[in-house]
Order: C-alpha cells, then structure tokens, then sequence
C-alpha cells in the first residue's frame, strides 16, 4: 500500500470509530437533537415581534423572524459540534487510547482528520434535523435543494473548520473542562456579536465593527440569503472565504501543537 | 576469566574480584574482613560493544523535565532477544518515562536508545512496526466491543481485512474473551479490559512486546492470568519489556531485571544473581519448650557441617521465639542434611524454616528503602463519556 491509501484507510478506520461512538450515547444524541428545538422554540417565540420592526424586512427580505433566525440556529449547532471534536481527543488522551495510536504505525493527522470529518457528518445530519424543524414552523427555503445543498456543504466545511479551534485548545491544555468553557465562551459571544441573530443594519455601531471581522457573519449572511432570496453568490463567495481563512489558521495551528505534543 | 569490582556490603569498599562464570566464591572485604559469596553470572556481560543478540540497546540514557526535574539520569542497559527483561522500582523511580521512550512516545533529552537497530526518537516509524505496547492506562474504547477493538488495531496496523478477522479471533481465545467478544468494554471488569489490551498490543506481532506494569491494580486472578500469558508470549519468542512495582511479579516473570530507583539503575541481574548479593539463605530450627541445651548441642553440632557458613548464637532467654539460625549456601539442599544430623545426634526439634532472600531485601540494601506497594485504586480508571 501506498503512504496515500494507508492514510486514508486509517482515516476511514478513525473515522468509522467516532460514529460508532456517537451513536451508542443515545443521550448524547437526545440532546444534540433537542438542542436545536430549543432554540428554535425560545428564540423565536421571544423575539418573534423582531420581524415587525419596520427596517427588518427591508434588510433581510423577510418578515418572518423564525426564517431569519434559521441560520443562527444552524450556526449555534456548528459550533457546538465542533466543541466535541476537542472533548473527544482530550478524552483519548486521558484514557490512554491516544497512546494506543501513537504508536501504531499511523499517519498522525489521520488522527484529527478522522474526528473532523465524523464531525461533518454529525453537523450535515443536524442541519438537515434543523431545516425539517424549520420547514414544520414554517420556514421555506427559496433556493430550493441546490440550495440546501450548499447550506450542508458550507456547514460541514465550517464545522470541519471551527473545530480546529476546539481540537487546539484541547491539544495545548489537554483538559476537558478547559476545552469545553473556552468553546462555551466563544460560541456565544460570537453569534451574538454576529449578522446572524440580529441583521447587521440593526446592530449598535460598535458591535457593527466587531461583527464585520467575525466569520459567524459571513457564514451567517449565506445561509439567510440561500434560505431568504436565493442564490447570491457574493455572500457564498465571502462564506467560502472566511471558512477557509478561520480553517487555514485553526487547522494549521492544531496540526502544529500535535505534532510537537505527540513527537 | 571474568573480573568484577563489587562493593562491600557493610563498608562499601570497592575492590575487584576475579572467577570462573556461573561460579560462586566466598569472598572476604580486604577492608573490613566481612565474608559474602559472589556469583559471576553465566553470560559475560556484554556492555559496551553490541552484540546481535542485543534487541534493546540503551545507551546514558538521560530524561530531563522542565530543565531540572531529572526523570531518568543515566541509564545504560541491554535486553537481549528472547528474554523478559524486567524493570523493578517503585513508583516515580522513572519506569514509565523509560518504556514512553523505548516505544517513541517522548522524546528523550540525551543518550541513546535503539530497538532492533532503529533510533526510537530518528526511526519512529521503523520501530513502531515491530513493537507492542501495553500502557498503565489500557488504551482501550470502552464504547465499542472488545472484537471491534481489536480489529480496529489491525486497522492501525494495515492488516487486511480476512487476515485481521482470523487473528482477531484467536487472539481472542488466547486471552480468553471469546465468548464476551461482543460486549462493549462498558461491561467489562478491570481484569477484562487488560487482557484486551494486552491482546491489541499483539496485532502486529511484535518481535518486542513493552508492558508497563500489566498488573498494577488487578485482581490476583487477573495478575496470575496476565502472567501466563506473558509467559505463552515469550515461549512463541517474543521479546518481554516490563515496568512492575511488585518484587514477585519481578521474581516470577523476568529472565534479567534492573532496579531502578530515583531515575538510576541500582542494581542489573538474573533474580537469582541479585538475591546471592543479600547473602545467604537462612535456616531457622525452634527446639521444644525453648530447650536451650539442645540449642547449644545443635550449635555444635551443626557448625562443623560443610557449607555451614554462619551459625547464630542460643540466646537462652530467646531460645524460644529465635531458635537457632544457620545461613548456608543452598538452603534447600542443606535442610536434609541439617535433619539428618540432628536425628542422628537425638536432638529433637520443634519447627524448621528455611528463608531464602527476597528480591524486596535486594531493595532495601540497595536503597535503603523497602518498596512498600500501596495498591493505586485508581489503576483502572472510572468510566467517562466518550471513552
């Protein structure tokens, strides 16, 4: 076998191990499916007089707050994905499994690539738990299934890429309390200094600027644009961009840590 | 001819001594005219040069944390191939730090180690193919089933698919886990999850297998059923590494051991080699009701016997609870002679006991420390999420 296909075998073989993982914690599962309701339900219930402010429609093409909010939804549910990737290689390190691989004859970034990408299918399953809530609420999708496509391929390469944050964290300080509040308190913040709760227009000036640098607006602003007017290709473009910027730094700097950490 | 420096056990003068392999001597200290037997081991040693019996060279091995935390300081050993090599001290003697350097998990501050030729830190990938590796933690997952585990390794190891079914299997057996196959390691015992470990360490079937401490927080069952197994192992002639922190274990399993302390190695030998260091075996006989003049008769009589090298004092108050000491060359052999000799002589006796020097007292005159095991409870660690 070729350096190549063993990688990718031992990707596959680390790959297929976090699915299995997953599916046998139904109440890990549970909650990563009622999560997405809950927000759902509390936000749009609380907010939903939002969608009456007279500038909202004007902004974001529609009146409706619950279709706007979709996005944040989906976004919120990414990035809580993407804080498992961090938690599951802590884990593998206090129980001695990742030993167990190091010292195999494996390619160490199939390691991570193998958690990233059970984590893509994680999230691509989740948007589309999210996009069927929606629908059931209401919300329409004007781009269509090309459109929903997108939105799955966009959110499993943002989650692929926000986890890279996670997995960095968890790689310098090895400690799952550590990884979990450091994603808790970016993910929050974030979305709230984002374009996806609240269309940017709306914004103060000051959170304005913050938002204008933080991907969770750009990744946001397709999303509604795919779910509210359908294909603008500029706001695809700068969610593409920003995916690979923030996947660029948090990848390379995870694949860094580990293998000074691991070598 | 082999030429030795030893060191006196009760003035620590250092002088050399010269002898025949395999040969025992009685020696007496130029310095302090203490008398002590010396064996020469079998094997003359074969440090510095390599040989190609060697699978394990370590060379001045040195570990360093944080520039002044000395883990390992200086260590030089050979394993050579086909045996169980053991490594015996207690916990933080710097066991751990060795075995994560021998299998390319960290990465050593200076010296030299090589497995098989192949530099652990510049070869990583050479001697991760022909090594095992069975950590203290069990780096199992508990979520999935032991045969899922297992074939996972093989994975890991580019096992084809059939082949990797088959040898799933009779690892299995071997470790007897067969009929819990499909069990996930949520439900398996402590004693379990080391077999199992035990087996995914043999996947790639290694030439050389490290075990740090397989045994440490198991069951007596679980640690008799490890030990066969290492034994089964090493029968097949794979080469045996193992930490341990218990003397027996040490005693039981290894062919040659180390004993390491505070980062050193104090002392290198057969189990056997080491105990002759302490001395001699001590035969113990108690007389009935205390009966000093029989201890006396018995002192007597017993002092002229060959290979008799020291017999204790009666202490007439004490007789009782002491008895009567020898310490002799072979214990064990002598005890018939030492019966006989009594029964001839009519002198009746209570209880003889033979005690023969332990690897724990091998210890304590090394270190001047016993190595007092506190079983760690935390050995096999709880149950998390996502384990």
């Amino acid at each position: 076998m070729t350096a190549m296909m063993e990688m990718f075998s031992e990707t596959i073989a680390i790959f297929n191990r976090w699915n299995k993982k997953l599916l046998r914690q139904p109440i890990l599962i549970f909650f990563t499916l009622i999560q997405p309701l809950v927000w759902f339900l509390l936000f749009t219930q609380a907010f939903s007089a939002i969608g009456n402010i007279p500038s909202f429609k004007q902004l974001t093409g529609t009146s409706s707050y619950i279709t706007f909010f979709t996005a944040a939804v989906i976004i919120q549910t990414i990035a809580s994905s993407a804080l498992n990737a961090g938690i599951g290689i802590v884990n593998d390190f206090e129980s001695g499994f990742m030993d167990k691989m190091r010292v195999a004859p494996i390619t160490k970034s199939s390691i991570l690539f193998g958690r990233l990408f059970s984590g893509a299918i994680t999230t691509v399953l989740q948007v589309l738990i999210i996009l069927a809530i929606g629908f059931a609420l209401g919300v329409s999708i004007e781009s269509g299934a090309l459109g929903i496509l997108i939105i799955l391929i966009l959110a499993a390469l943002f989650g692929i890429a926000w986890s890279g944050i996670s997995l960095f964290v968890a790689l310098t300080t090895k400690n799952q309390e550590t990884t979990l509040s450091v994603g808790l308190l970016t993910t929050f913040p974030l979305l709230f200094l984002s374009a996806s709760v609240m269309p940017l227009g709306l914004l103060p000036d000051w959170v304005q600027q913050v938002a204008k640098v933080n991907p969770f607006t750009y990744i946001a602003e397709a999303f509604q644009s795919l779910i509210i007017k359908g294909f603008v290709w500029e706001k695809i473009e700068y969610a593409i961009v920003a995916i690979v910027i923030v996947g660029f730094m948090s990848l390379g700097a995870s694949l860094l840590v580990f293998r000074k950490k691991i070598s | 001819m082999l030429e030795k420096t030893i060191q006196c056990p009760t003035c620590k003068f250092q002088f050399p001594v010269v002898g025949e392999p395999g040969k025992t001597i009685v020696i007496t200290c130029p310095h302090c005219n203490t008398k002590g037997r010396f064996t020469f081991s079998e094997k003359p040693r074969q440090q510095p040069g390599p040989s190609p019996q060697d699978i394990v060279i370590v060379d001045h091995l040195r570990k360093t944390y944080d520039k002044d935390i000395v883990a390992v300081d200086d260590i030089s050993f050979r394993v050579l191939k086909g045996e169980i090599f053991g490594f015996l001290g207690p916990n933080g003697a710097g066991k751990s730090t060795t075995i994560k350097i021998l299998t390319t998990l960290l990465e050593k501050t200076s010296g030299t180690a090589t497995i098989e030729g192949y530099d652990v830190d510049a070869q990583q990938s050479q001697v991760r193919r022909i090594i095992g590796y069975s950590s203290q933690d069990v780096g199992v997952d508990n979520d999935l089933t032991a045969r899922e585990n297992l074939l996972l390794q093989c994975r890991f190891h580019h096992i084809p698919k059939e082949k990797a079914v088959v040898k799933v299997e009779e690892l299995l057996r071997t470790v007897k886990l067969i009929e819990a196959a499909d069990r996930r390691l949520k439900t398996f015992s402590g004693g379990m999850r080391k077999r199992l470990d035990l087996a995914s360490s043999l996947v790639s079937d290694p030439q050389v297998l490290f075990l740090d401490e397989p045994t440490t927080g198991l069951d007596p069952q679980s640690r008799q059923d490890i030990w066969e197994y290492v034994v089964q192992l090493n029968r097949k002639g794979v080469t045996i590494f193992l930490t341990t922190q218990y003397m027996e274990e040490a005693d039981r399993l290894s062919n040659r051991l180390c004993i390491i302390d505070q980062g050193k190695i104090v002392a290198e030998g057969t189990p056997a080699d080491l105990k002759a260091r302490v001395g001699a075996d001590t035969i113990i006989i108690r007389f009935k009701a205390g009966d000093h003049t029989a201890c006396e008769q018995a002192k007597r009589l017993l002092s002229g016997l060959p290979n008799v090298e020291a017999v204790g004092e009666c202490n007439q108050a004490l007789v009782a609870e002491n008895g009567l000491t020898i310490r002799t060359k072979n214990g064990a052999a002598m005890i018939a002679t030492v019966v006989r000799a009594l029964d001839q002589a009519q002198i009746s006796l209570e209880q003889l006991t033979l005690s023969v020097p332990t690897l724990d007292e091998v210890f304590l005159k090394l270190t001047g420390k016993t190595l007092n095991v506190i079983e760690r409870k935390q050995a096999v660690k709880p149950r998390g999420r996502g384990r």
